[in-house]
């Protein structure tokens, strides 16, 4: 009872609302009594919303909705409205609020697209053929045409007698093909075209059902028809087979959502085509209200208009099988994937010469790739990897903050949808990464006024959800303007707020003993405390040696920031480590400048530091050697008072001794030389010139790894000259060696001048001391010649140990200037050129 | 028989005049934003929709066929 009264009242509203909407019509009509049906049918449709029932985010659509249209005062009204309305509660109000706004918001869509076009440019996938209102232009054309043709034949009438028994002879004839066609099949048409729709749903009808082993609707074996309508019936119902298995995977991704991840983009594909199978709802409402009219028989002449056969349905559905079909296609391609790759599979598709198809693809690709280019815009602008799912072509992965920029995150390629090439990608994954990096690194808030900057000069397309699939022109404008902000922001924090330059400038000046006062006096002090074994040395007092360097150089005008960074750094030492040994300088970079000068960068600075320490101390020690060597005149005073073979040997030895130094100085001051200006010195103008031009981190990046290199491979640290690097190692050694050689030799002339000199005082006090005269020139006497032979003696160790110096050196460095051409740096051959300027070790070898 | 919303709305026996309020109410609102929106719905519609919306038919299938029965007359009975 109480269900036939809710029947009747759903009845009069509806029958008042066909009233309202057409007012001219009046009640009792038959046109009236027709809309009331076709309402009725429309009202009983399988036609459901695409989204889930959410009132809120549905009052939330509407007010974007608005605000996009440029409407933002009726937003503001409307939000108020809703909020007075969703609050109303209790007895009488409204329950199904949602279901309202849904409409509201429908009804207002529709009405818009009807205005802006009254053509077939509609927005809906199936709205073409819907819109087009085809039964009733039919009705229109035939009848028009029927018209004509009677105005003909009436025309014709009274010349052309016998044409009206060749006509009669014609409507016979069709007749019998009428009651032919009614003999051989059992199954009236309209019934069929009633099981075809149904099937098109997806449900068996009474005669065509699914067939298993056909794997499609099958009209049943049993039902006599004519081959033709057999073959007819199952091309059709093609249609809901694919709808099928679009319906299927749509419920299947919805049903799984919660508990697995289909992912944003997987949802969105899913809405798309939940959305197209609502449109695909609509057609098929209406060509049930057109199934209901009788089939007319082809033997009776009359149109009937509006009616339904299985032809007429094959043409009707002849869109709508194209796009059904894509869309099973997209989803048998689709099922396993997911993210950028699902947006990438779904744009191969897109490549078609179709333009049906094309504008279908492209509508389907817009509504999947929203997520994703949302994804893009907050990335590049905010920085924000908003990827729950996984989906988005790059990754983050937690990091220190010292290697965010060169791990942190990286470009998934599996997830990189192929419309977005991988330069851009490269660009936008560097884009986010430099405001990750400001953020977390550099502590900065800068570059949301630089994001905020880009975002301004590109335009609309930076709203949320502004971008979308095929504007790539759009998207690339707003990866170059953000880039280009972004990175010059970050660059500007770099060289100003974290002094970038200067540090790298400090670093050459202390590391790359570049600051030549500093070096000397620091050589200077440490020096003695680091010829102890190196378990003895306390690298406290060490560091305060480094601080009374600083402090008496002109290194104290610097940044004290930069001088707090430099440290003393004693190696891990073995037994017989000499202090020398295990010394080394570190700068101590910090975030973020560690992104540049991480571990391994410093590690190469402190090989090169350490070479150049080396070459530092040799040439530091030949100075000394040469400071011994200087007092001249008061080894020639005591060499003329000699006598004999003494005084030849002693001039030959001082004479050997001042040849090889000369050697060893000639080949350490070049190297020197090159070292400074040929290596670091080009290398450091080149790193600033490629500095200023640098537009982004990993250009500063790249720049420093080159300086780095350059410097390695010039000063013979490379891979290449490992052998060459023993070699010149090897010579230094024997510098060394010579050096302590030299410094003996000297001290032992010392030594026997201080003797000569007591000896000659002893003889002239022998006129004082008369009584002593005896004693002292028998000592005297006995004293000089012990005193000969003894520097004879030693004359002779420091001869042989001299000469073999000598021979071992000038092998050693044969051996290195023969090595040196075959080194690949070109600059290696300026040092050659150097060493070997007057020819005089080329010859050498030539002699030999 | 039609005459106002709350009749529709509400069982004719169980109307009580707070109901009615409310429900006037929030007809008035739902006018409010339909006009925002530019439906183009007059009020008396508007309340015959939200009755059916309240009868549990589907909005979806109701805007289809606003859009329908607006764009063109209902289709003709066929000529004989």
């Amino acid at each position: 009872m109480d269900e036939q009264q809710d029947h009747q009242t759903l009845l009069d509203l509806v029958k008042e609302l066909v009233h309202r909407l057409n007012p001219s019509t009046a009640t009792t009509t038959t046109q009236f009594a027709q809309s009331l049906k076709y309402a009725t049918r429309i009202l009983a449709s399988r036609m459901t919303p695409s989204i889930a029932a959410d009132e809120s985010a549905m009052a939330e659509s509407i007010k974007r909705s608005l605000v996009n249209e440029g409407n933002s005062s009726g937003a503001l009204a409307f939000a108020d409205l809703y909020t007075k309305f969703s609050s109303k509660s209790g007895f009488g109000t409204i329950k199904n609020k949602w279901a309202v706004l849904y409409l509201l918001k429908v009804v207002a869509e529709d009405r818009k697209a009807a205005k802006k076009s009254n053509s077939r440019a509609s927005s809906g996938l199936f709205a073409s053929t819907v819109c087009g209102g085809l039964p009733v232009v039919f009705d229109e054309e035939s009848g028009g045409a029927k018209k004509v043709l009677d105005r003909n034949r009436s025309g014709s009438n009274g010349v052309l007698l016998v044409s009206k028994d060749s006509e009669n002879f014609r409507e016979i004839a069709v007749r019998e093909y009428g009651d032919l066609v009614r003999e051989e099949s059992e199954v009236s048409e309209g019934v069929l075209v009633r099981d075809v729709l149904y099937a098109c749903q997806g449900i068996d009808g009474k005669y065509v059902k699914f067939d298993k082993n056909f794997d499609g609707y099958v009209l049943l074996d049993s039902v006599k028809v004519p081959r033709a309508v057999r073959v007819m019936v199952r091309k059709v119902c093609e249609l809901g087979w694919l709808f099928m298995k679009v319906r299927d995977h749509v419920s299947e991704s919805m049903d799984r959502f919660p508990a697995e991840d289909v992912g944003t983009i997987g949802q969105a594909f899913c809405a798309a085509l939940q959305d197209e199978l609502s449109e695909y709802y609509k057609l098929l409402a209406v060509l049930e209200a057109q199934a209901n009219n009788p089939i007319p028989m082809v033997s009776e002449a009359g149109n009937s208009g509006n009616y339904l056969s299985l032809r007429r349905l094959a043409v009707w559905f002849a869109e709508p099988v194209v796009k059904m079909r894509l869309m099973a296609v997209l989803v048998d391609c689709c099922k396993v994937l997911r993210g950028g790759a699902m947006a990438g599979a779904i744009h191969v598709h897109a490549q078609h010469g179709d333009p049906l198809v094309q504008e279908f693809m492209r509508q389907l690709l817009r509504r999947v790739c929203s997520p994703l280019f949302e994804m893009v815009r907050s990335w590049v602008l905010e920085g924000e990897l908003d990827d729950i799912f996984g989906e988005f072509f790059i990754l983050g992965q937690p990091v220190k903050a010292e290697s965010l920029w060169r791990e942190g995150y990286r470009l998934h390629d599996g997830m990189l949808p192929s419309f977005i090439s991988q330069s851009l990608a490269q660009r936008i994954l560097r884009t986010g990464k430099s405001i990750n990096f400001l953020r977390v690194c550099c502590e900065d808030q800068g570059w949301a006024v630089a994001a905020e900057e880009a975002a301004a000069a590109v335009g609309t397309t930076t709203k949320r959800y502004g971008l979308g699939y095929g504007e790539t022109d759009a998207l690339e404008a707003l990866i170059a303007e953000a880039a280009k902000r972004i990175d010059r922001h970050l660059m500007d924090v770099m060289y100003k707020q974290y002094k970038f330059k200067e540090h790298c400038l400090a670093i050459k000046r202390y590391l790359l003993l570049g600051q030549g006062d500093f070096v000397q006096y620091l050589m200077d002090i440490v020096g003695p405390e680091l010829s102890e074994p190196a378990n003895t040395i306390s690298s406290f007092k060490l560091a305060g040696l480094l601080e009374s360097a600083i402090r008496s150089s002109n290194a104290q005008y610097d940044d004290a920031d930069m001088l707090d960074r430099l440290r003393v750094k004693m190696m891990p030492h073995g037994t017989g480590d000499r202090g020398w040994d295990v010394f080394s300088l570190e700068y101590d970079a910090r975030v973020p400048l560690n992104t540049v000068f991480t571990e391994s960068v410093m590690g190469r600075y402190l090989r090169i530091f350490n070479f150049l320490w080396k070459l530092r101390r040799v040439e530091h020690s030949l100075i000394g050697a040469w400071k011994t060597m200087k007092p001249n005149r008061i080894t020639s005073n005591f060499l003329t008072k000699q006598e004999g073979s003494i005084k030849f040997q002693f001039v030959s030895t001082l004479r050997r001794c001042q040849v090889l130094w000369v050697e060893m100085n000639h080949f350490v001051t070049n190297l020197q030389y090159y070292i400074m200006f040929e290596v670091l010195e080009v290398s450091w103008a080149n790193f600033v010139d490629e500095m200023e031009s640098a537009r982004d981190l990993d250009d500063l990046l790249a720049a420093h790894e080159k300086y780095l290199q350059s410097i390695v491979e010039k000063s013979l640290l490379g891979e290449r000259s490992q052998t060459l690097c023993k070699t010149l190692f090897l010579l230094f050694d024997l510098i060394l060696q010579f050096r302590s050689h030299a410094d003996r030799l000297y001290e032992g002339v010392h030594e026997l001048q201080a003797r000569t000199a007591v000896s000659a005082l002893s003889s002239q006090g022998r006129t004082k001391t008369r009584q002593k005269q005896n004693d002292e020139s028998s000592w005297g006497g006995g004293g000089r010649k012990a005193l000969t032979k003894l520097a004879g003696e030693f004359l002779q160790t420091i001869g042989q140990d001299l000469e073999k110096i000598s021979k071992d050196y000038s092998s050693s460095l044969e051996g290195f200037i023969a090595q040196l051409p075959m080194q690949q740096h070109v600059d290696l051959k300026f040092l050659l050129f150097r060493l070997d300027f007057t020819e005089f070790y080329s010859r050498l070898r030539l002699g030999k | 028989m039609l005459g106002s919303w709350q009749v529709l709305l509400i069982q004719p026996y169980n109307m009580d005049p707070e109901a009615a309020r409310i429900a006037r109410e929030s007809l008035d609102l739902a006018f409010h934003m339909s006009n925002i929106l530019d439906t183009g719905l007059d009020r008396h519609t508007l309340s015959i929709l939200i009755a059916l919306c309240e009868q549990g038919i589907n909005p979806e299938a109701l805007a289809a066929l606003i859009k329908e029965l607006r764009r063109e007359p209902p289709p003709k009975p066929g000529v004989p």
